[in-house]
């Protein structure tokens, strides 16, 4: 079949048609010496993104039997989309055509019209070049598998897998321990509107497992997972038994650990005095119903030590100042002789119903004073006010608020999922602002504390936030289709140094041990590029910008 | 039709974006209301969020465009929700869609007709800062960039027959005065409210001296100001007198022992606030006055640390007395107490208030009109004790975003997820 290149000039109403001389770029573009052996045809339209014109487009595609479409008009960011899916409705391929932009680029920035007209030409030229060198790309479609793994049974894994499981999606809650439920069961009560009361997370917890669409996995840790979404091959390790798994997505669900206050040389901390952290107090006070000191006596003085490790860490874990007032509310109902005194920096009070907390805790006489520092032996506590005094307080207890950090598994997880973490050892999110719960990498997601510190409300918020995710990528029956725009190592040229597989953000390229050489997994590129810049002997392109496109266009850009 | 198959969003910010482009995607039909004439919310407002400084249109545009262009949205912009029946899995709901008088078909967005009309108003999308005409887009890069006519200002939809200068600057006959209010009914299986915040009206705090003196700006202003599309393109000249401030007060906390809570995001968008000004006034002197740091995030805290490092001096002021501002020879004197419990004072150009976020001025009409709780505050009330916060008073009914109370960007994000996960597990 031979070449039959259509060549559409938008007028956009007056935009483009006041500004530039289109008769002239028409003409022009008829006696082009490289296009003298090829058929063009050349037409242009009052307004090509209008019902009228998208119709037009689609008849002269299909009555002329177009090979290659170039509609020059406005920016791709206005209707590149109208046009590709006016090519969608007809026989020809829309990576054979190319959008070439004379609004923006030509008519809206020159007051001088012949300047416009002159590089409107240059650029339809330059668009028509690289349309020749594009070939055809056909979309795939990919089986998908709807199921679901869970690393992590805390209250964040608990909510993903109730949200999700159903009779056409199966899930796998995989918890290293031996009881689910994770941290929040230690806890003897909620915040005020922390999303769920006690007697509502156990009733999740045995939802779970009576739902037969879920299959808990206790005492189990993730040993390996290869595939992309809608295809992960998952292998578990239960002791000396391995289990084999496909799932579709995997979320992280593998909670905090807390920053270990020996770590302050300033606060000498010894497990011996009686200094406690905020969830050793929590334990005591679910177990043995009391807040007591080594002794077995009530304390009658107790020093609250906010941001414990907020400096070495570097950031605000959020939820202390919130519990610490929990706490002083736990000591006070025990005792109202019991002196608490809450040694704080700022007091971070983020959500709408904390402040009405902190000022019903103020009323149970509970004292306040805002520091800039705190040292502590034993339970003899020195600080420096706001007001730069240093003063000295010797009370019984001391109950010290340690930072959240990131648990030792998530390094490894990440590691083994080849996700990126963040500098502070947090999961990265694939755009902090617009995509908070997306790893890089498609098909994976974490809740709870993986991407930063977080109370139970928001946990349960991010539990279902990444079920939405699922729920409308992973649809039961539903094709995936992957980027067609992807990279491709030619074997040939291939010199196997690995470049590409550090360079990759995706994790898509392996390397192939036989062959020697780096291969493209095509359903996990994006097409982003890198690999193909990072190649020091040229061996990869990225399908639709390949280096002889890039070139031609290039080249008649700048004559 | 199977009524489970249609969702109904109320609000086209972030939160409202991102929950109608995850329920096209997995089938759904969606209509999407909004009481303005341009979708994106509140973000768009900002030059940069913190605390990336990630350009805000640049974030959001290619949202706006894909829901433009997505052909399973429907986006009914000037619209409101005027009624709903029936309950979940079965909502009738009716949509008041004001005629925007011109076609969105066949406009272009070129911009001719606003230059030619002769009416000028207040533009409140940009703070009341600047006029507007009476055909008019809030602002540049509105989309869908299409002007919309203001029933109550226009010459000729006011009886002025004579006025046909839009009519007649008009390339692609776009204008439509015949167009008409229109009730639409819909019916949906479930619908999520992402209606957005509005800030403190400050003029009612009397010390602070905004509107009194000029050179007192509201945090909201003062983004407007900033902005390179906004009224002075960026040049920050202080209103009246014109002048180029040299030093500048930003003042955390305005308003929130009037409210009642921390609205959470003010000690960043300050923090935000410091840096631009170091930006474009390296020279200028720049204070922070604050009483509690909250930056609540895995990154806020390094971010205000190098502003307080680099661009601003942070001031602990004590809140438990008030702060006061007077104007003396066009110098603004700030007035406040110091950490040692002494009355101290910065003499400045310019202050900037960082004023409260509070339930946008329309929540009670529309908790009325989707008989839904409200909290103490006046934000839509969740049923925490169900199975999380975007659950409303009433089955079939989610939140997300401001509406449920003050966060930042990626909060609101999470929120329509989780809205949207709600939606799509309804039975």
């Amino acid at each position: 079949m031979s070449d039959k290149i259509g060549i559409y000039v938008c007028e956009c109403g007056p935009n483009i048609a006041s500004k530039v001389d289109i008769p002239k770029i028409m003409e022009e573009i008829s006696k082009l010496e490289d296009f003298k052996d090829k058929e063009l045809i050349i037409k242009n339209h009052k307004l090509l993104c209008s019902v009228a014109g998208k119709k037009f487009l689609e008849d002269e595609i299909n009555e002329n039997k177009l090979t290659h479409l170039i509609c020059a008009a406005c920016s791709p960011r206005d209707h590149d989309t109208t046009f590709i899916n006016v090519c969608k409705k007809t026989q020809l391929n829309p990576y054979m055509y190319r959008i070439v932009n004379i609004r923006e680029h030509c008519a809206w920035i020159y007051h001088d019209k012949d300047v416009a007209t002159e590089k409107a030409i240059r650029y339809i030229h330059a668009g028509m070049d690289r349309v020749m060198y594009q070939n055809p790309l056909i979309e795939k479609q990919l089986d998908s598998i709807p199921d679901v793994l869970i690393i992590g049974a805390g209250i964040a894994g608990i909510e993903t897998a109730l949200t999700l499981a159903s009779d056409k999606r199966k899930v796998f809650l995989v918890e290293k321990t031996n009881i689910i439920g994770g941290n929040s069961l230690e806890l003897k009560k909620l915040l005020p509107k922390q999303g769920i009361s006690l007697n509502g997370l156990k009733q999740k917890i045995s939802d779970v497992k009576e739902n037969e669409n879920i299959k808990v996995y206790t005492n189990t840790e993730v040993e390996s997972i290869v595939g992309f979404l809608g295809n992960f091959e998952v292998v578990l390790k239960n002791n000396d038994k391995t289990i084999e798994l496909l799932t579709g997505a995997i979320v992280l669900a593998n909670g905090f650990d807390l920053f270990d206050p020996k770590e302050i040389p300033e606060y000498n901390y010894s497990e011996k005095d009686n200094v406690f952290t905020s969830l050793e107090i929590e334990k005591m006070y679910t177990k043995d119903g009391k807040i007591i000191l080594k002794s077995g006596k009530i304390p009658e003085s107790v020093a609250l030590v906010h941001c414990v490790g907020r400096k070495e860490v570097g950031y605000c874990s959020k939820i202390c100042c919130n519990y610490m007032l929990k706490i002083a509310n736990y000591l006070k109902e025990q005792s109202s002789n019991t002196k608490v005194i809450d040694l704080y920096k700022h007091m971070c009070l983020p959500n709408k119903n904390d402040q009405m907390f902190y000022d019903s805790t103020v009323e149970k006489e509970v004292d306040f004073i805002k520091v800039t520092d705190v040292s502590l032996k034993g339970t003899k506590v020195q600080y420096i006010g706001i007001d730069e005094a240093k003063k000295d307080l010797d009370v019984d207890m001391v109950i010290l608020a340690p930072a959240m950090i990131p648990p030792k598994d998530t390094k490894n997880l990440a590691e083994l999922l080849k996700i990126d973490t963040d500098e502070l050892g947090f999961y990265k999110e694939s755009h902090m602002k617009i995509n908070p719960i997306s790893a890089n990498l498609d098909g994976i997601f974490f809740v709870g504390a993986g991407r930063a510190p977080i109370g139970i409300s928001e946990a349960m918020i991010q539990a279902q936030a990444a079920s939405g995710k699922i729920l409308t990528q992973l649809i039961p029956g539903q094709k995936i289709i992957p980027e067609v725009m992807v990279s491709e190592i030619l074997e040939a040229y291939c010199t196997g140094c690995k470049t590409c597989l550090d360079v990759c953000g995706f994790g898509a390229i392996y390397f192939d041990e036989d062959k020697g050489i780096s291969i493209v997994n095509e359903a996990i590129c994006r097409g982003c590029g890198n690999c193909v810049g990072s190649c020091p002997s040229g061996s990869i392109r990225t399908k639709h910008f390949t280096n002889p496109q890039l070139y031609q266009e290039i080249k008649e850009a700048l004559r | 039709m199977n009524t489970f198959e249609n969702v109904l969003i109320i609000g086209s910010g972030v939160a409202g974006m991102e929950a109608s482009l995850m329920l096209s995607k997995a089938g759904k039909k969606v209509y999407l209301v909004e009481k303005l004439s341009l979708i994106g919310g509140k973000t768009i407002k900002n030059e940069e969020t913190f605390p990336n400084m990630d350009c805000s249109t640049c974030l959001v545009a290619p949202i706006q465009q894909e829901i433009l262009q997505d052909q399973k949205i429907d986006v009914m912009t000037v619209s409101t929700v005027q009624k709903v029946s029936g309950k979940a899995g079965n909502f009738k709901v009716t949509i008041n869609k004001k005629a925007r008088y011109v076609n969105i078909a066949a406009c272009l967005g070129c911009g001719m007709c606003y230059p030619v009309c002769p009416v000028e108003q207040s533009n409140e999308w940009e703070e009341n800062l600047i006029n507007k005409k009476a055909i008019y887009v809030p602002c540049s890069g509105s989309l869908p960039n299409v002007p919309v006519i203001d029933a109550d200002k226009c010459l000729r939809l006011n009886g002025s027959e004579e006025c046909n200068l839009c009519v007649e600057a008009c390339m692609f006959g776009a204008i439509d005065f015949t167009e008409k209010n229109e009730t639409i009914e819909i019916e949906v299986g479930g619908i999520i409210v992402a209606t957005g915040f509005d800030m403190l009206d400050v003029s009612e705090i009397e010390n602070l001296g905004y509107k009194k003196y000029p050179g007192v700006y509201t945090a909201m202003e003062f983004e407007r100001l900033f902005a390179a599309n906004g009224p002075t393109e960026g040049k920050l000249t202080l209103r009246e007198t014109e002048k180029i401030p040299e030093s500048i007060a930003i003042i955390h906390c305005v308003g929130r022992k009037e409210v009642g809570y921390c609205s959470s995001i003010c000690c960043m968008y300050s923090s935000k606030h410091a840096q631009f000004l170091k930006h474009k006034l390296p020279e200028a002197k720049i204070y922070n006055l604050y009483s509690d740091i909250c930056v609540s995030d895995k990154t806020y805290q390094k971010f205000q640390k190098n502003v307080a490092k680099h661009s601003s001096k942070f001031i602990y002021r004590d809140d438990k007395s008030e702060l006061e501002i007077t104007q003396n020879d066009n110098k603004l004197k700030v007035s406040y107490q110091n950490n040692k419990g002494i009355q101290d004072a910065v003499t400045v150009d310019m202050v900037i208030l960082a004023n409260a976020t509070v339930p946008s001025n329309d929540i009670e009409l529309l908790t009325d009109v989707l008989q839904i709780e409200k909290d103490k505050f006046g934000f839509i009330d969740t049923q925490s004790f169900r199975i999380g916060s975007v659950v409303t008073s009433k089955p079939g009914i989610f939140v997300a975003g401001c509406a449920e109370g003050a966060k930042d960007l990626q909060s609101s994000v999470l929120q329509a997820e989780a809205a949207v996960s709600q939606i799509l597990s309804m039975k």
